[in-house]
């Protein structure tokens, strides 16, 4: 213990690595447990626009044109996406290559975002360390590295903008806490950079763009303003602004959309306070104050009316859609139900929050606590952010995401000042040694009650301390027992619920474990057995794995920005045979795919989705679709013999159920069972008209059905007559499949 | 310059006016503020943004066997659904263990007396064990395979 300064940093490095291996491994049970191998849907895309960037380069990748999506439109892929996540794997490759270690590009995909959890706790560890202490910022980047909350987005192989984005947002909220408490442009500029990083890789930056102007404005209203929260935000605010509207998919949204207006009012309001300010130095009188809170207040009105004004003249877009369902709830529901389908935004739930937080979710308030009992500049950002994120997190599950670091950290403070509270070691011998540990946290030290404590019950018996250690350890070792059972939880909950890849299905029954792998087997017989520019006609949500996998044409896919290209597909299945053949020759479908899983009980099929697709295609066709024809008339939605005729005539339900009613899966049951909804199906021999079945996976999971040319006209039958035709003038059978691409 | 200035109070008389800010507008208090996060994290925890959107029952019922209906709190298997009261409950329980650790925190004002220290201590002590093992519990209801294999 020669140097104490030097076991403490040893200490900090072992822990912050401990803590990046920790949270490595544990988002490998998905590797370890299937393969190595990209989850779900949009990591899919992400993996083929990184896949073109590898083989073609940057630039040919920038202006991509795909024309394997949203046939017939096509996608301009570099205009409408963020490219942050795809440089970032590019550069690593490039990097390793030249290192000449030579690794697949899916390798560096599936083990992006792990990596990148291990510089996310670094970069709370940071944050932490500013904001409260060293120790608090150990535990805090202890906490996020395993807790389920960021688990949940960046397991191995879930290859998506929010594995790096959320290092990025931690470490930009790391550099502006800096910047706010030196003041220096230097790290005004590095938050900028940090910015432009986040920019590049998520839509969340909105969330940074609107949180920092806010904690100014906040910080103007407490009358805590300061040159240093001016050369911060305004060197911040500038060169963030133009670094971002260097994404071509940002654009110039940062000067024309009402979310980043926030930023540019606080901005315009800071440079009149300050110079009233500066105007106040010269004039001295008493009224000063109020004419200069009028002032401010007037100012503020002004650039508040502007920017209404300018709104309503058309200058700046309004709100979109999904960030006014955040404010006004109901309004992703009525409006866009598109939005409102898809199962991450929906509003959360109780269970939700302690799934992902466990413990923390109880600390959370405490950490609150502390920093508004101490306030100080950064402390207020801190508080910020909680209440912000926590109301987010409620209205949309996938919030969850922003909210779990801020909760890491609160809680790590939580933790730390207990911990600090309840290890403190009273026997007077070790006073001199916690010396160093003085100069460091010594704005803290201030607060620190116990010494006050001690000294007054000094001349007190003795046994009053040794009691207050007996129950000091108790509740010390309840806490690390508290610590530990989180661990336990966070690992049950990344093996059982955040691991699994989606593509590949695992049933556990008698014998062991079995292994469900329809989607890659059907989307490799798309690749290898369709034509090469055939067009797959399915729901929006698979489209990104039949471009990635099949590598053929979607209609729709996962990147939803056309609405009545969707509700077009969603009519197409919600309307009966005749009428899908009509859109679908329209649409100049090839094949069309859906899931079913109703043989092997996998409830997260086309049919329990169709509701959704009725509700898109009602919104954009309402005199073709409506909601209620598919329901009972006691308004169920079923699919057995009681169910509304409607439902039991259209598209999907023929498709799903093609030849089901002649399979009988168990003894106990009738034919036709269908064990998702666990009823008999009520339309069993039927036959299609216009599709046939091309192809049907090993359990049923993703069956493909293949749109039939028009049909022959019917031949006139002559009468026969003694002359010999000559042989060429016979019909010609016209059986081109793919006339239209050729 | 000055001149340029009094044009105006040639023909305008100065009203004797006096602008005051407000009395009612205070900075608040710590206190107060951190009252309001509390309540607000009470009721965002609680799932109230969902109880406003999907509007479930308060409580939700089912029929056993035997064809009676009886009431069920917890809406089991379905981390996406809830019924209102077991929201607020295990809301009540995030905030309870918050509380506690707050308490735990308290008892190390100076000048408490011994009782008080230790009374204070054990309630925030069993505060946040209660809250951690109810909130286990409610777990357990409603994933029953929680923690298990």
């Amino acid at each position: 213990m020669g140097n104490p300064g030097g076991w403490k940093s040893l200490l900090t490095f072992f822990i912050l690595a401990l803590a990046w291996l920790a949270g490595f491994s544990s988002r490998l049970f998905a590797v370890i447990r299937f393969e190595s191998i990209i989850h779900e849907f949009d990591p899919w895309f992400n993996y083929r626009a990184t896949h073109h960037m590898v083989t073609h380069g940057f630039y040919n990748f920038l202006n991509w044109f795909d024309d394997r999506a949203w046939y017939p439109l096509g996608r301009i892929v570099g205009g409408t996406v963020y490219p942050g996540l795809m440089v970032t794997s590019g550069t690593i490759h490039a990097i390793l290559n030249t290192l000449n270690i030579p690794i697949h590009i899916r390798d560096i995909c599936v083990f992006l975002a792990p990596v990148f959890s291990g510089l996310t706790s670094l970069a709370v560890y940071f944050f932490t360390k500013e904001i409260w202490s060293a120790g608090a910022g150990l535990f805090a980047a202890c906490f996020i590295a395993i807790v389920p909350g960021y688990i949940s987005r960046s397991v191995a192989g879930s290859y998506d903008n929010e594995g790096i984005a959320i290092f990025a947002l931690m470490f930009t909220y790391f550099l502006w806490i800096k910047a706010v408490k030196t003041g220096q442009i230097f790290w005004g500029i590095c938050t900028a950079l940090s910015y432009f990083y986040m920019v590049s890789a998520w839509g969340g930056y909105v969330f940074i763009i609107n949180l920092i102007p806010l904690h100014v404005f906040v910080l103007l209203l407490m009358g805590r303003y300061s040159k240093r929260i001016f050369t911060a935000y305004t060197s911040f605010f500038i060169v963030g602004l133009i670094l971002s509207m260097q994404i071509p998919f940002v654009g110039f949204q940062p000067i024309r959309t009402s979310e980043h207006m926030a930023a540019a009012g606080v901005f315009a309001l800071l440079n009149a306070y300050s110079a009233l300010k500066y105007v106040q130095s010269f004039v001295t009188k008493a009224e000063f104050r109020y004419i200069f809170i009028m002032s401010v207040g007037i100012a503020a009105s002004v650039v508040f009316l502007t920017v209404v004004g300018l709104t309503w003249a058309g200058y700046i877009a309004p709100w979109s859609g999904r960030f006014y369902s955040l404010w006004d709830t109901g309004y992703a529901k009525i409006h866009i139900p598109i939005i409102a389908s898809v199962s991450e935004h929906q509003p959360t739930t109780w269970v939700s929050f302690f799934f992902d937080l466990h413990i923390l979710i109880c600390a959370f308030p405490v950490g609150v606590w502390y920093c508004i009992k101490y306030v100080n500049d950064e402390r207020v950002f801190v508080v910020l952010y909680a209440i912000f994120a926590s109301y987010f997190a409620g209205v949309m599950v996938r919030l969850m995401l922003t909210l779990t670091p801020i909760v890491c950290v609160l809680a790590a403070i939580a933790f730390s000042k207990t911990m600090e509270i309840y290890l403190k070691d009273d026997s007077p011998k070790t006073n001199h040694r916690t010396s160093e540990k003085d100069q460091e946290n010594k704005n803290e030290r201030l607060y620190d009650k116990v010494g006050k404590a001690k000294k007054i019950s000094d001349n007190k018996p003795k046994d009053d301390d040794t009691l207050g250690i007996n129950i000091k350890s108790v509740i010390v070792i309840a806490m690390l027992m508290m610590l530990m059972l989180f661990a336990v939880h966070c690992t049950w909950v990344t093996s059982s619920a955040y691991s699994s890849p989606s593509i590949v299905l695992a049933t556990y029954g008698h014998g062991g474990r079995n292994i469900l792998d329809d989607f890659r087997e059907a989307y490799f017989w798309l690749r290898h057995n369709t034509h090469d520019k055939a067009r797959i006609m399915s729901w929006w949500d698979y489209g990104y794995q039949i471009a990635g996998m099949g590598n053929k044409t979607t209609l729709v896919d996962n990147n939803t920005w056309n609405n009545s290209h969707i509700a077009l597909v969603g009519k197409a299945m919600s309307s009966n045979e005749s009428a899908a053949y009509a859109i679908m020759r329209e649409l100049d479908v090839n094949y069309v795919l859906v899931i079913f899983g109703g043989v092997i009980g996998y409830s997260g099929d086309d049919i329990n989705k169709f509701l959704w697709m009725v509700r898109i295609a009602e919104g954009e066709h309402p005199k073709d679709i409506r909601e209620s024809d598919y329901f009972t008339p006691q308004g169920e939605f079923r699919v057995d013999a009681a169910g509304s005729q409607t439902l039991l005539n259209c598209l999907m339900y023929k498709l799903s159920y093609y030849r089901f009613g002649q399979l009988q899966l168990d003894a106990r049951t009738p034919p036709g069972f269908d064990r998702t909804r666990g009823v008999e199906i009520g339309n069993k021999n039927y036959e299609l008209t216009h599709l046939e079945e091309a192809y049907t996976s090993e359990h049923w999971l993703v069956r493909i059905f293949r749109v039939k040319d028009l049909t022959n006209r019917q031949e006139i039958l002559k009468p026969k007559k003694p002359i010999k035709k000559s042989y060429k003038k016979k019909p010609k059978k016209v059986s081109c499949e793919y006339r239209k691409c050729h | 310059m000055e001149a340029l200035y009094s044009i105006p109070f040639t023909v305008l008389e100065c009203p004797n006016l006096k602008l005051r800010k407000p009395s009612w507008l205070r900075q608040p208090s710590a206190m107060f503020m951190f009252t309001l996060v509390l309540l607000s994290y009470f009721l965002v925890t609680g799932g109230i943004i969902y109880d406003v959107i999907v509007e479930p029952p308060s409580i939700g019922s089912t029929t056993d066997e035997r064809g009676n209906s009886k009431p069920v709190a917890f809406m089991p298997y379905r981390v996406n659904g809830q019924y209102i009261m077991e929201g607020l409950a295990s809301s009540f329980l995030f905030t309870l263990g918050g509380l506690g650790f707050v308490i735990l925190d308290m008892t190390n004002k100076p000048l408490m007396p011994r009782l008080n220290r230790i009374l204070l201590l054990s309630i925030g002590f069993i505060a946040v064990l209660i809250s951690f093992f109810m909130c286990r519990v409610f777990m357990r209801i409603k994933l029953p395979g929680y923690l298990q294999g």
